[in-house]
């Protein structure tokens, strides 16, 4: 076991140290976009840093990150060693080297391109090798945690697979999916053109391939938040999960629908017509699903915890619960978030409305607060509640660990309620430097000291945790034994073979797709467009 | 103890149902915005229902509700170089050698053999990108940009000779292709990096370094001759010069005093920092 907590840790570290470095880049941004550092850096500076930061948090922190957590899950909830251990670690020193690769071409200047590409801007090959890396080095864990389900169901025949481990596989099953489209795009357009073979790209296909990826790689990077919340936080709560059933809905609903709904990235663009754009918005609206029953289902199970501890009344049960630990406030703080993010989604997603802040700052404050909101504070929370588990360590005392949180959740909602206004005021996104002696934008000015004090805060929180973190490493106090899993309610002794394994889900999945993506993806083959010339920026 | 053909038949419902439901949210999605909507809207339009449908399919341009006006302008080009995926590959498989027989031919009693210029009003051209040189030369063959000397030259030019001679000076190596420019003054420096959005002048750096993120044939301008720069810049500001695309340059250099011109063609006759 000693083994696979170092595999854990390892991941989890490499994760939180891309994180810590992309969190000064971010503080870094604000302050040059500001007043109050205009002019500080050429907007060569601010885009190697754009796409830096990009990269750590975007690559680096998640999918590390998803690894160990996954890793970890497949053990404690199983209670089965981890089989492949070898090929674990290889995965693990293979993706180190690709991180390497991306960063280090990142720092040298050329690769400024964001991590989302941005075709015919074509960087130095290195960039785009590296981050291949990384992507097969995670396909390794996704095979090692089918491999686990799979031995694991042969040892346990009948029995439903627990939940958390069933939420992981289904995350690993979407990573296969959601990577498929981002691999096409750098393997048959960015890399030949990276190398010199093409002279054009098609960018109309480039983006299209990219939205493949791009909402469904947020729901990868969601995921391990709802695994804890329908896992983690009604135990930590002193409660129970008020259904199993609705668990499993949710993360095959995640499956289902987050893959075929990438067009609606694409509504301002001119290469698709409007019912695949239509079809996908619809598809979208169901991605509203597994996020409806999760807030149904989670409240309900806090209530039972809040209830257990004496609460009364119609709100009573919510001040009877343990907010002082951090699994429960991280829960509370990312709802809270939660709310704000996808009432901002609803808008992106809606032809009409998207019009109007598409492009905008509203934009990049929406997946701040979802991803860096929502996702991370509660990657922060499994990070305190596992550590203990991997160090054989207990904290010494919650108080930092509850600052750290409040830092965080303070922090981002400062940094993105103003920036959703400023979208909304018309504040470009992807920009570099703006000028404040313009009159409109000068009005802008103070929101956007606003949003950079809540940027300040973030760093401080950053900071704080991995300082928490580290002194855990050199606690004195031993781990208490507990069991780290909610039980259902009602657990099940038997589930419909549907509701324990990705087969059928994978079927349908590949239909869904083959309906919202073949015709789109297909116009480019039968009828080409014209092409954008490659455009290298090393 | 349930039998063991129940939960067959309950696995059998949960394959069934979700797969219904799954395909008839899509085969919804597909009524409406392939046959329901476009329809709906084209006829509020005047457009038949086989055409909104396409256009909403995106076979057709324009949108399913509103009629199309056809644009009947002629375009009236500045440059006849179209970066076609053929031109780019004419310029990928260049050769340098053939280009430096036809230099040490024509090129060098002006330009150097080594693409460094023997009097102040010529380009330097080592270390140039291949497709500015290509613009320009194809430029001056076509009548789109003329000059007393290069207009003849150029004619006598076909199109792979003009891409052999790009590859040959842009396989020159500049001496110092980034050196710091020091003694620069702070506001030429300021018009290099960030431009002057008051005046909607956007920063030379944003096109003219090696890598930046502008059009492909625009120019290096690292170590460039400072006359050259000067007298170019004065004549796009008035005009004289126009094989710009977009009139870009012209746009720009109108905006900047004589004085910012001299700093600028100072700046860059050092390089870029």
């Amino acid at each position: 076991m000693r083994n696979t907590e170092r595999l854990c840790l390892a991941h989890l570290w490499l994760a939180f140290a891309a994180f810590v470095g992309a969190a000064v880049l971010g503080a870094w941004q604000m302050w040059v976009r500001s007043p109050l550092g205009a002019h500080t850096g050429t907007p060569g500076d601010y885009y190697m840093s754009v796409t830096a930061h990009g990269v750590a948090m975007a690559y680096v922190l998640s999918t590390f990150f998803i690894m160990g957590f996954g890793y970890f899950v497949a053990v404690t909830a199983l209670n089965r060693p981890l089989p492949g251990k070898g090929w674990a670690w290889a995965g693990f020193v293979v993706g180190v080297i690709g991180v390497l690769m991306a960063l280090v071409t990142i720092g040298l200047g050329k690769a400024s391109v964001l991590y989302t590409f941005y075709p015919p801007l074509t960087a130095s090959p290195w960039f785009y090798l590296g981050l291949v890396v990384v992507v097969l080095a995670s396909w390794v864990w996704c095979v090692l945690m089918l491999v686990s389900l799979a031995a694991w169901k042969r040892e346990n025949p009948g029995r439903p697979v627990p939940l958390a481990m069933f939420a992981t596989v289904a995350n690993a099953v979407l990573w296969l999916w959601t990577t498929v489209g981002l691999a096409v795009e750098l393997f048959y357009q960015v890399l030949p053109a990276a190398l010199g073979f093409v002279q054009t790209v098609d960018v109309g296909l480039s983006r299209t391939l990219f939205s493949w990826t791009l909402h469904a790689i947020v729901y990868f990077w969601l995921i391990p938040a709802y695994i804890a919340f329908y896992t983690m936080v009604p135990r930590a709560a002193g409660g129970r999960l008020y259904s199993d059933t609705m668990g499993r809905l949710t993360f095959i609903f995640f499956l289902i629908y987050s893959l075929p709904v990438g067009l609606h990235h694409l509504l301002m663009d001119p290469e698709h017509g409007n019912s695949f754009k239509f079809i996908q918005v619809l598809l979208t609206a169901f991605v509203a699903a597994p996020t409806v029953l999760t807030i149904f289902t989670i409240p309900a199970s806090l209530e039972i915890a809040g209830r257990l501890r004496g609460g009364r009344g119609v709100f009573g049960w919510i001040l009877a619960l343990p907010w002082d630990r951090p699994m429960v406030l991280a829960a509370g703080l990312s709802f809270v978030m939660l709310f704000f993010g996808g009432l901002g989604g609803l808008i992106n997603m809606a032809y009409g409305m998207n019009a109007m802040i598409h492009n905008t700052a509203w934009v990049t404050a929406h997946f701040h607060l979802i991803y860096g909101g929502t996702s991370v504070i509660m990657y922060f929370a499994i990070a305190y509640e596992i550590w203990p588990r991997l160090t054989g360590r207990q904290h010494q005392s919650l108080a930092p660990l509850r600052w750290q949180l409040w830092l965080w959740f303070v922090g981002m909602m400062v940094m993105t309620l103003p920036w959703h206004w400023l979208g909304l005021q018309g504040q470009w996104r992807r920009v570099a430097n703006f000028n404040y002696d313009n009159p409109i934008i000068a009005s802008w000015g103070p929101l956007v000291i606003v949003s950079l004090a809540g940027g300040l805060v973030l760093l401080a929180s950053a900071l704080l945790f991995v300082r928490n973190l580290a002194v855990l490493h050199r606690s004195v106090l031993p781990a208490p034994t507990r069991s780290l899993y909610a039980l259902a309610v009602d657990p099940p002794r038997r589930v419909p073979a549907a509701l324990n394994g990705f087969g059928l889900w994978n079927v349908l999945v590949l239909v869904v797709m083959l309906l919202a993506y073949g015709f789109p993806i297909a116009q480019f083959v039968v009828a080409p467009s014209p092409s954008a010339i490659v455009h290298r920026t090393e | 103890m349930a039998e063991p053909s129940e939960p067959r038949a309950v696995d059998r419902l949960w394959r069934i149902w979700p797969s219904v439901a799954v395909v008839a949210i899509v085969l919804t999605g597909a009524l409406l915005g392939i046959l329901i909507i476009p329809v709906v809207q084209g006829r509020s339009a005047g457009i038949d229902a086989f055409t909104a449908i396409c256009r909403a399919l995106g076979i057709l341009p324009g949108s399913p509700a509103s009629p199309q006006i056809p644009n009947r302008n002629p375009p009236t080009p500045v440059s006849q170089v179209v970066w076609t995926p053929s031109v780019l590959q004419i310029l990928a498989e260049a050769k340098p050698e053939r280009g430096r027989a036809k230099v040490q031919e024509v090129c060098t009693a002006c330009h150097g053999e080594q693409g460094v210029s023997v009097s102040p009003e010529f380009p330097n051209l080592a270390g140039q990108s291949g497709t500015a040189i290509y613009k320009q030369l194809n430029d001056y063959h076509t009548g789109s940009r003329t000059n007393p000397l290069m207009t003849d030259i150029a004619k006598a030019l076909d199109g792979s000779t003009i891409a052999d001679v790009a590859a040959y000076y842009a396989g020159q190596p500049m001496r110092n292709p980034n050196p710091y420019t020091l003694g620069a003054p702070d506001a030429i420096v300021q018009l290099v990096e960030l431009g002057d959005p008051n005046r909607n002048i956007p920063p030379c750096a944003a096109c003219h370094r090696q890598g930046a993120g502008g059009p492909i044939d625009a120019p290096v301008l690292a170590e460039q001759r400072q006359e050259y720069l000067t007298s170019q810049l004065k004549m796009f500001a008035s005009g004289q010069r126009r094989n710009d695309v977009y009139g870009r340059m012209r746009a720009i250099a109108a905006k900047l005093t004589d004085s910012e011109i001299d700093g600028l063609a100072a700046y860059y006759r050092a390089g870029l920092r």
